[in-house]
């Protein structure tokens, strides 16, 4: 009697702990293959797009009738991380853009793993609870295509028709992708950070490797960087796929450090441990927020070339709400949203110089580089992980 | 419902495991398994083949039968060693010549261990022998934080490190006014990363020790002494037998932890120290998860069978302790007259142990008050800013306490029953006791990487059920669960050997005497191993303050972040917000730490 009842409770309880884990599978949309992709415009509820060009006077009076909830994924520091007067960009965004669409609502998702999670739910048949990404890297779209195959795609190709804004971003912003996934919403270009008390600027990226500048360097882990990785994309754009591990060794045999992650080296900078950091060239910005001192804060340019690094934004493919996803980049493009971005993440705005106002505590301090340089989809495509890999064991070097 | 409670909380806790751990491991794991699809070591073999892993172990491993190359090799190591002869000034010297090896990175991964576990139990030791045996004003309080390194998130500890013993730290600010001054950073990087291991670790090693000392029965000391054995003698042969089991556990899992490094080795080391950890990494953000799986299964394999090996040790042991009594402290400075040698030792050592562990913390509290023009409370400004005006996608400060806070007790409340369980369940006789009993510390053995793939791609993505059904178990359910797996194996590690110490004979008598078991087990076997629950409690209580890694996988929405992750969301191009987030984690983490040693100190009397 007592077992019975026991079995009961037991039972029943278990039974209600695990019932809120239980999710019905409504059929995923996300593995869906007959979505169209192709440039023509289904029927939304948008007004045809607007030919008027405004450079200065955006318009809100135009009749969208967009409504919805749109469920932008991005990377964390685009919602939390503070910067001295300006918080991160996410509320700003929202903010705004839900001002210029009164029936559409922004929520913002952060994957945990970032892209990576994504891939893998595609992968799984999982789903993707996401409209809109905003952080994609060159590289982002390199993995992605080594891991989904042609019917498991994340993101839609882009029609540039369907956004009034794409055509003013900078044409060396282009990632090259030739399923035209992803539009730039800001660069940073990396460069070296010294302290010119201590040392010369490098006329060059060999320079790094004579004497005086021996113990002088601090880099970053390639693998999961964005300036580590830049670095040696850089190198390799210099020296080439054969030339660039000899390279290496002669920078390792000059005692270059290579830390974990910018963090890691840019507080050891800050240390005074080395005198030189690869870091992103808008390093000045930082310093004037905090009053260093900028002797120690001077950016330098070797070859007079600096690696871009642009991020964009794609629409996932399979979203119901492309019509406000096209409308949210294109949001995102608008002059003083690329403003309002630039200072926040104090990277560069994407589009071109006329279209944008940025304030003086920002361009006089950013600095951009004569030349940039940046490896493309095209030469990262199925070598990205193999220089990755090589390169790691050249510094590890067990 | 006496009569089987102990049987459902061996249900409870299976299905926990399962489910939070067992399932997502399992299903990593098994990709290494695997070569296009149809089961095998391949991957395996192109591991321990690759020079890369295991260095010179490697040609060996892949040609086991060619004997004569084999030889040729081991008589070039030999011939490697020698004498040579350096000079200190005019003075000459023998300088030992080793052999160069190359030892992969498995074998540096293992050598960097066994230093640091070797720097913790000496930076450990002293410690515990000074607050087991000595009686001082704030003994309580310094012993419930002594705990504190565990739980900081790696960041912090970097960071403290620079703050503190870099070029412009706090430790070379002290030193210039004596007119010392070289960094400690500036050093040897491998000594940098083995003493943060040190920071992290030793105070493990410490506690754990001080629980065992503080269980030792000092009647038995005082038969010893009482039969004519020196104070000495008595120590070495009555105390040190039962204090052995707990050094030997704490260095083990010290081993483990850091043959598992990850973070802080490429923060203070940068990759030429990397680890194998450092390269699961690597191939899971690749998403190669079979290649990071075949090295997470090696790192693992390696893992068990050191737990294996100490517990096929531990279970030699035996014990007599019937009922724990107060543990006998001298004074430490009733007057000055008392300053002996040892007391002076036991200073010097305090000095050496406060640079260590007391400086990183306070350079953290300073750099979140400073910032490029001197003395500000901006960052702590920032943060009630965002409390009161962050948006709601933003983590706020506050329910980020909370969710620690309340995550911990939870984490408490689960996995202090679940070790009791497990303690008591495979202390049974039984044939398979010591390899369940090393399946236990799987937790502890698994790569933190692998389990977040694991839980991700399970337990968040789902599990497909048959029909239209999937599991998912995510939110502050899954978080507790995640956190109390993580913590049961210190759980299970302080009370087992406490508990295998209690004369059965006690236990017969009480159920003689009409107890169920279960009654046997609160009324008499806890409060004898009651020191051992305490100390397994407030691990289980660090851990999941300091729980991050899969806490930011499963706590998908901004209001379940818990303090470490508000850390690391707080990180942007200025670290003034992340230090002074982390300050907050530091203060609220060390109340809580003490009240929770308070709290248990005081069950434990009413107890007696």
């Amino acid at each position: 009697m007592r077992r019975r009842r026991f079995l009961q409770a037991a039972g029943g309880s278990s039974a209600l702990a695990l019932a809120g884990c239980l999710v019905q599978d409504e059929g995923n949309t996300s593995t869906d293959t007959t979505v169209e992709d192709t440039t023509t415009s289904d029927g939304g509820t948008s007004t045809t797009s607007e030919t008027t060009d405004d450079t200065t006077s955006e318009t809100t009076t135009e009749a969208e009738e967009l409504s919805g909830t749109l469920t932008v994924a991005t990377y964390e520091s685009f919602l939390n991380a503070p910067s001295e007067s300006y918080d991160a960009p996410g509320a700003f965004v929202k903010e705004r853009f839900e001002a210029a669409h009164p029936d559409a609502t922004v929520e913002f998702t952060v994957p945990q793993n970032g892209l990576n999670e994504y891939i893998q739910r595609r992968q799984q048949g999982a789903s993707v609870d996401a409209d809109v990404y905003v952080g994609l890297n060159v590289d982002d779209l390199v993995r992605i295509d080594e891991n989904l195959d042609d019917g498991q795609r994340l993101f839609r190709e882009l029609d540039a028709g369907r956004m009034d804004h794409a055509d003013r971003v900078r044409d060396d912003l282009d990632f090259g992708d030739p399923k035209g996934r992803a539009l730039a919403y800001d660069t940073g270009y990396i460069s070296l950070v010294y302290d010119e008390n201590d040392v010369e600027a490098p006329p060059t990226l060999d320079a790094l490797t004579q004497p005086e500048y021996e113990g002088a360097l601090l880099a970053q882990n390639a693998q999961g960087t964005d300036t580590g990785q830049a670095f040696l994309l850089w190198t390799i754009a210099q020296k080439g796929a054969d030339g660039y591990l000899d390279y290496w060794r002669d920078l390792l045999d000059n005692d270059v450090r290579v830390l974990g992650s910018w963090w890691d080296s840019y507080s050891a900078y800050l240390d005074e441990q080395r005198p030189m950091v690869v870091s992103y060239s808008t390093d000045q910005v930082f310093a004037n927020r905090d009053d260093q001192d900028m002797s120690k804060h001077q950016v330098g340019f070797p070859n007079d070339q600096g690696y871009a690094n642009p991020e964009g934004m794609g629409i996932v493919r399979g979203s119901d709400n492309a019509d406000l996803g096209y409308a949210f980049m294109d949001f995102v493009l608008r002059g003083d949203v690329q403003s309002t971005i630039a200072l926040a993440n104090v990277q560069f705005p994407a589009v071109e110089d006329e279209y944008v106002d940025v304030p003086a505590e920002f361009s006089d301090y950013a600095k951009r580089p004569p030349e940039p340089v940046a490896l493309g989809y095209d030469e990262l495509s199925g070598n990205l992980t193999g220089w990755l890999e090589e390169w790691s064991r050249l510094v590890a070097g067990n | 419902m006496d009569a089987h409670a102990l049987t459902v909380g061996v249900a409870g806790t299976a299905v926990v495991l399962l489910l939070v751990l067992y399932v997502p491991v399992g299903v990593v794991f098994a990709e290494a398994f695997t070569t296009d699809g149809v089961a095998s070591l391949s991957r395996f073999g192109d591991v321990f083949t690759d020079a890369f892993y295991f260095g010179d172990l490697a040609a060996v491993i892949e040609r086991p039968l060619a004997f004569d190359a084999h030889v040729g090799a081991l008589a070039g190591f030999i011939g490697g060693f020698g004498v040579r002869v350096a000079a200190l000034g005019p003075v000459p010297y023998p300088m030992p010549v080793l052999p160069t090896v190359r030892t992969g990175l498995f074998g540096f991964t293992a050598w960097q261990a066994l230093l640091s576990t070797a720097a913790s139990v000496v930076v450990g030791l002293p410690a515990a022998y000074v607050l087991a045996n000595f009686e001082f004003r704030g003994r309580k309080t310094l012993r419930s934080i002594t705990i504190l390194p565990f739980v900081l998130p790696g960041i912090l500890v970097a960071t403290g490190f620079y703050a503190a013993f870099g070029q412009s730290g706090l430790l070379n600010d002290v030193l210039g006014v004596v007119g010392v001054g070289q960094s400690l950073l500036e050093t040897n990087p491998l000594f940098v990363v083995i003493l943060a291991h040190a920071f992290y670790n030793a105070p493990l090693i410490a506690r754990v020790t001080t629980g065992a000392w503080e269980a030792v029965d000092s009647r038995m000391v005082e038969t010893a002494r009482a039969l004519g054995a020196s104070r000495r003698r008595a120590f070495r042969d009555v105390v040190l037998p039962q204090l052995l089991p707990a050094i030997l556990a704490g260095s083990l899992l010290t081993f483990i932890f850091t043959f598992m490094t990850f973070p802080i080795v490429l923060a203070l080391g940068g990759l030429q120290l990397a680890t194998v950890e450092v390269w699961v990494y690597n191939a899971a953000s690749n998403l190669q998860v079979p290649e990071a799986a075949t090295l997470a299964v090696v790192e693992t394999a390696v893992s068990l069978a050191l737990t294996y090996a100490y517990l096929r040790y531990e279970a030699g042991g035996s014990g007599f302790s019937s009922a724990a009594t107060d543990v006998d402290r001298e004074r430490f400075l009733p007057d000055l007259a008392s300053v002996d040698a040892k007391r002076l030792a036991v200073l010097a050592y305090g000095v050496l142990a406060a640079v260590l562990f007391v400086m990183p913390l306070l350079a953290l509290v300073v750099e979140s008050l400073t910032d490029g023009s001197g003395f500000t409370l901006r960052y702590y400004a920032f943060l009630l800013e965002r409390q009161t005006e962050g948006a709601a996608f933003q983590t706020k400060p506050l329910p980020a306490i909370w969710n620690s806070l309340v995550f911990a007790v939870a984490t408490l409340a689960v996995a202090v029953p679940m070790g009791v369980v497990v303690s008591v369940v495979s202390s049974r006789e039984g044939r398979g006791r010591t390899l369940v009993d090393a399946l236990t510390m799987l937790p502890v053995a698994v790569s933190g990487i692998v389990f977040g793939v694991g839980l991700l791609t399970g337990l968040v993505f789902g599990i497909d059920l048959p029909g239209p059904y999937t599991l998912r178990v995510i939110g502050p359910v899954a978080v507790v669960a995640a956190h109390a797996v993580a913590a049961y194996p210190f759980v299970v590690r302080n009370v087992k050997p406490q508990l295998a110490g209690v004369d059965r004979a006690l236990v017969e008598s009480a159920r003689a005497l009409g107890a169920t078991r279960v009654r046997a087990l609160l009324d008499v076997q806890l409060p004898l191993v009651w020191p051992g629950v305490l100390a397994g409690a407030a691990f289980a209580f660090a851990i999941s303050m300091g729980e991050f890694d899969s806490t930011v996988i499963l706590a998908t929405q901004s209001d379940t972040a818990t303090m470490p992750v508000a850390v690391e969301r707080y990180l942007g191009r200025t670290l003034g917000p992340a230090m002074a987030m982390g300050t907050v984690l530091l203060v609220v983490t060390a109340a809580s730490f003490v009240a929770v040693d308070r709290l248990g100190g005081y069950v434990g009397e009413i107890q007696r």
